[in-house]
């Protein structure tokens, strides 16, 4: 295999690669502002610079030479060389920072240039703590500035467009964002104007950027030139927590991050996965932090002269096992849900099948046009191949109407979806009893409803969802709920297992906890009141038992889901 | 200055005889043009069997003509880089008209002048390196020229010199006239293509060279005007001619830019290797008012400044004037008197930089920013003496770590100027105060 020697180690690589990505995926930490893996190359920042040389080869016979030690003779470029351009070859001999002085230099150097008109706000900057800029100024940068001028002024709080600010003092000019809109999205509403220490992006004349994923370039941009609308100034990067799960806008179930503090949801980035969204989220994914926020249920309720009443969780479980009692399985309509895991639809189905119901429906919510062929999907529920594979029966508002007013339907029971949101009349629940798994209190099912349970959410909960593509991924709890469960406390994010549960982790909080239950744990308690007791110790043992029993879910564990998730096809074909 | 010092290398050049700019009337015309002889180099080329595109470049190798546009590369060695002819692959050829460096402005004199010289020396690369489309690129100033171009172009068209089965021989090629915007750096090779690809003018990071990957990533050859105006020149007189004349290892006639104190500034065509003394006391007139020469910059802004105790027997060719401590560049001479103010000379030509960077890399982008403010601020003395070392060391920041030689262009003058005016620039400063044994401060009296 060919080899380059960075800083006297040997590497071994294959095929062509540059040799910054070389060092990145091998450990060795080169600073670099303007290099994106997924972007062309534009080798603007030059903070990148390396010492690099190559074997001397004879001109005649084409054979290396070698010294009188018989190593070979090694000539370094005159210049150095940035390491985000340069093509590694075979015998290449490179120095960073480690072992050169010239490179050490020129880094130091390059961070002096671009502090020189940066504005130094750090204080007040939502990049600050996460800033490549900031932590490389530190790392490898002067100790001062020897600059004693008036720093340039440029525009700032300028809104490019409806998600996006830009503060153009703090750009370094790294195009990354233009080269975004160019490459990636394509949709090159950003381009850089001015000349010189003036540059900065900037759309076109009479144009917004509006770019269904504009925010992707607040992510890559280095610094806090461009930030969120929605969420600058919410929150100091170091007084959240991230959780790694998926969103739940679409069908594409791209990778994220929930970043949370007191039990908030404070902001939402993409986290890499190459087989799903590689770096990217549409807006549309980020945007939803109000729902996981407001509006949030404060606990059970039963209704009781001729009103929703607070209630327990276990007098409004047994409320609803009552209401279950008291008609016959060929009474009871289960709807589903493409909102809610695997796992929370698959027990569904179970106590379906226990109280001799039919299979439960689900809502489709299919938005025609609304898709790309990226990231958006016309489908706007995270979950409708789950329901498809377990065996759901797919069904639309009008045929739900037109089953109700049938008549046989004495109760439905609908897990954590809106069915008059959805288009059912509301009118047609009357003298029907209801029961209603509910994420917010703006549900409109929720005045029909005769016992509404309050059900965790994607950042509350453990479970799984299949992508359209059939990528089967499982989230994780991003904060706390009211009341106590351990496997939601043994998956939350912590700093380190043996200090689980201490003040020093984020989510550890009392603040702004919400008073719902994961419907995995509230179906088997309302089961066990029926006479039909399923006991499992959470939803990794759930997702065992569909893994086994589905054909279409074979393999899909929670241990080879892990962090990326799986291709179903591809698992079951393994298995 | 009687007679011609012996260390010129341009022969006897009172009585030259020019062969780019000839004295000829209405020169520009068409018709006028080729009652002169005018394309008749690329009537041979194009029929006859003498002349393959082989055989061209070939000759063109052999003459040593050197590029025009300031870094003397050698161009017949530059158009054996393009890759071997592919039927499915454009190739292109581009003319850089963009001359925007201060103290030059020669291109200018051809482009008026004598543009049809140089239509054939670019229908004749064409024709080397079996190139379908040349842009002229010429700087957006030059409207006037661009105008009268555009018009001769045309009757070029109509006469079946350009266009489709050029004078019948089955060889077609396009010439098409582009207009900059008015940016200095659109002239750097790379940034003009992106610029002629209606892009902002990012230079590219080389490799890969425009022979590889030029406009719109195809195989491209990038001349200056003068060089391209030289080609049929050596197709009508032979290699040897052109090699015969002035400077043996950078020959051929140079167009040089006289500018500043001299009584008569200009351009004036001469053989290569001219000395920069007959240059300025003889071509030019003479120091402006009997002066004393100070300095002078040969070759367009960014080459280093030469003291005039440094020009003696120094000639205009790339190797005498390196030895000499600076670059031939583009003939472009800057040439001073004794009443200058060094420091204000460079306070402009650092704005200048300042002003045209086109800030795509960090250090070039800041460096020439900086760099500008603490020459202004010595300028107005209010600078510190520790200012010059922070300006030589932000030169040893920019000097080769960029994409463009911009960088470098925009350090040497201040590099040069301050190291070889430094008493100058410290006459400038403010006075250094050092501390007394005593805890009270004295002025100290700058060294020299
Ligand atoms: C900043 C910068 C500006 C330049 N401007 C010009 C120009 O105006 N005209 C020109 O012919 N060459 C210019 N050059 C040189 C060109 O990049 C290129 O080397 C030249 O056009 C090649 O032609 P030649 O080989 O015939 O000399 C410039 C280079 C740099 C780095
Ligand atoms: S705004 Fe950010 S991403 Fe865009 S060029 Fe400036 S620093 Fe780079
Ligand atoms: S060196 Fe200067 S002009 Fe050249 S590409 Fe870099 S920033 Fe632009
Ligand atoms: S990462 Fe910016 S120049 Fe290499």
């Amino acid at each position: 295999m060919p080899k380059v020697t960075i800083d006297g180690n040997v590497i071994e690589y294959e095929g062509r690669e540059k040799l910054l990505q070389l060092c990145l995926d091998d450990g060795v930490e080169l600073p670099h502002f303007c290099y994106h893996p997924s972007m062309s190359v534009p080798a603007n920042c030059r903070q990148c610079l390396v010492e690099v040389g190559m074997p001397v080869k004879n001109r005649e016979t084409g054979a290396l030479e070698v010294d009188e030690n018989g190593d070979p003779v090694i000539r370094f470029f005159p210049k150095l060389q940035t390491g985000c351009s340069m093509d590694v070859s075979d015998g290449m001999v490179v120095k960073t920072h480690r072992t050169s002085d010239l490179v050490k230099r020129a880094q130091k150097d390059n961070l002096e240039f671009l502090l020189v008109n940066h504005p130094l706000d750090c204080p007040i900057c939502d990049q600050a703590g996460h800033c490549p800029l900031q932590i490389q100024a530190y790392k490898y940068g002067p100790e001062g500035s020897r600059f004693e001028f008036r720093k340039v002024k440029k525009p700032k709080r300028v809104k490019l467009g409806p998600r996006v600010m830009l503060d153009a003092e703090r750009c370094i000019n790294c195009t990354r964002c233009v080269r975004f809109t160019d490459e990636i999205s394509k949709s090159h509403q950003l381009t850089i104007i001015a000349r010189g220490v003036k540059n900065y992006p900037m759309t076109p004349p009479g144009m917004e950027f509006d770019d269904p994923y504009s925010m992707n370039t607040t992510d890559i941009c280095p610094v806090g030139a461009l930030t969120p609308a929605n969420t600058r100034f919410q929150a100091r990067q170091w007084e959240m927590a991230p959780t790694p799960s998926i969103t739940t806008t679409n069908a594409k179930g791209a990778n994220c991050f929930y970043w949370t503090r007191d039990n908030l949801i404070m902001k939402i980035t993409p986290r890499q996965n190459l087989q799903v969204n590689e770096y990217w989220l549409p807006d549309e994914d980020r945007l939803v932090l109000d729902q996981f926020n407001n509006n949030r249920p404060e606990g059970p309720q039963v209704r009781a002269d001729g009103g929703l009443q607070a209630s327990t969780w276990d007098a409004a479980t047994a409320a609803a096992a009552d209401l279950l009692d008291a008609v016959d399985g060929s009474e009871i309509l289960f709807v589903g849900s493409a909102y809610a895991t695997v796992e929370d639809n698959y027990l569904l189905t179970k106590l379906a099948s226990a109280l001799g119901a039919a299979t439960p429906v689900y809502l489709s919510h299919v938005e025609t046009g609304h898709g790309d062929d990226w990231l958006r999907t016309d489908d706007r529920t995270p979950n409708t191949q789950g329901c498809e594979r377990l065996g759901l029966t797919r069904t639309d508002a009008a045929t739900l109407q037109a089953q109700l007013e049938e008549g046989a339907i004495k109760l439905v029971y609908v897990l954590e979806d809106d069915l008059v949101a959805s288009g059912l009349a509301a009118g047609a629940l009357d003298g029907v009893s209801v029961i209603l798994h509910h994420y917010n209190t703006t549900n409109a099912t929720l005045p029909a409803a005769d016992v509404a349970l309050p059900a965790a959410m994607v950042v509350e909960t453990v479970g799984t969802f299949v992508s359209e593509d059939g990528h089967a991924q499982r989230v994780r709890p991003a904060k706390a709920i009211k009341g106590i469960n351990r496997t939601l406390m043994m998956e939350t994010g912590k700093s380190r297992t043996d200090m689980h549960g201490t003040p020093f982790d984020r989510w550890h909080n009392e603040s702004h906890q919400v008073d719902c239950q994961p419907s995995w744990e509230t179906l088997p308690a309302i089961a066990a009141l029926l006479g039909h007791p399923m006991s499992y110790k959470g939803p990794k043992q759930i997702m065992a038992e569909v893994a086994a029993n589905h054909d279409a879910f074979a393999g899909a564990t929670y241990d080879a889901m892990g962090l990326e998730g799986v291709r179903l096809e591809e698992i079951g074909e393994a298995v | 200055m009687e007679a011609t010092n012996p260390t010129s290398k341009a022969g006897d050049w009172r009585n030259y005889k020019r062969v780019l700019l000839p004295p000829v009337k209405d020169l520009h015309q068409l018709e006028v043009y080729e009652d002169n002889g005018g394309y008749k180099a690329l009537r041979d080329v194009l029929s006859g069997d003498k002349w393959d595109p082989q055989s061209v470049t070939a000759e063109v190798k052999k003459s040593n003509l050197r590029g025009r546009g300031g870094a003397c590369f050698p161009t017949g060695l530059k158009w054996t880089f393009m890759p071997p002819v592919d039927p499915d692959v454009p190739r292109f050829l581009c003319c850089n008209g963009d001359e925007s460096e201060p103290g030059t402005f020669k291109d200018r004199q051809l482009m008026e002048y004598n543009p049809h010289l140089l239509f054939e020396g670019i229908l004749i690369a064409n024709y080397a390196m079996t190139i379908k489309t040349c842009y002229l690129y010429v700087r957006g100033e030059y409207a006037q020229w661009i105008e009268q171009m555009e018009a001769e172009l045309e009757k070029l068209y109509k006469k079946g010199y350009v266009g489709e089965n050029i004078m019948g021989t089955g060889f077609s090629t396009d010439i098409v006239i582009h207009k900059g915007a008015g940016a200095y750096i659109c002239g750097e090779e790379t940034s003009l293509m992106e610029s002629l690809e209606g892009k902002r003018a990012y230079p590219r990071i080389k490799p890969p060279f425009p022979a590889q990957k030029g406009i719109w990533g195809y195989p491209t050859t990038i001349n200056n005007v003068e060089t391209l105006a030289c080609v049929p020149l050596i197709i009508n007189n032979g290699a040897d001619w052109y090699s015969g004349i002035g400077a043996e290892k950078h020959p051929g006639p140079v167009l040089y830019g006289i500018s500043g104190h001299v009584n008569k500034p200009g351009v004036y065509e001469y053989p290569s290797g001219m000395l920069i003394t007959d240059l300025i006391y003889e071509v030019a007139g003479g120091m402006r008012g009997g002066k004393k020469l100070k300095a002078v910059v040969p070759g367009g802004s960014s080459v280093p400044i030469m003291k005039a105790d440094m020009i003696d027997g120094v000639t205009m060719d790339v190797d005498t004037i390196r030895e000499a401590g600076s670059m031939m560049g583009t003939a472009g001479m800057l040439v001073m008197d004794e009443d200058t103010d060094m420091v204000s000379f460079l306070r402009r030509i650092t704005h200048f930089y300042h002003h045209e960077s086109c800030g795509q890399c960090t250090p070039c982008r800041e460096g020439t920013g900086w760099l500008e403010n603490l020459v202004t601020r010595i300028d107005r003395g209010e600078g510190n003496l520790r200012d010059l070392d922070l300006l030589i060391d932000l030169c040893d920041q920019m000097e080769g770590r960029t994409v463009c030689a911009l960088a470098d262009a925009a350090a040497w003058p201040v590099r040069w100027t301050v190291t070889r005016f430094r008493e100058e620039f410290e006459a400038k400063c403010k006075p250094a105060v050092f501390p007394t044994g005593d805890g009270a401060t004295e002025a100290a009296v700058p060294a020299t």
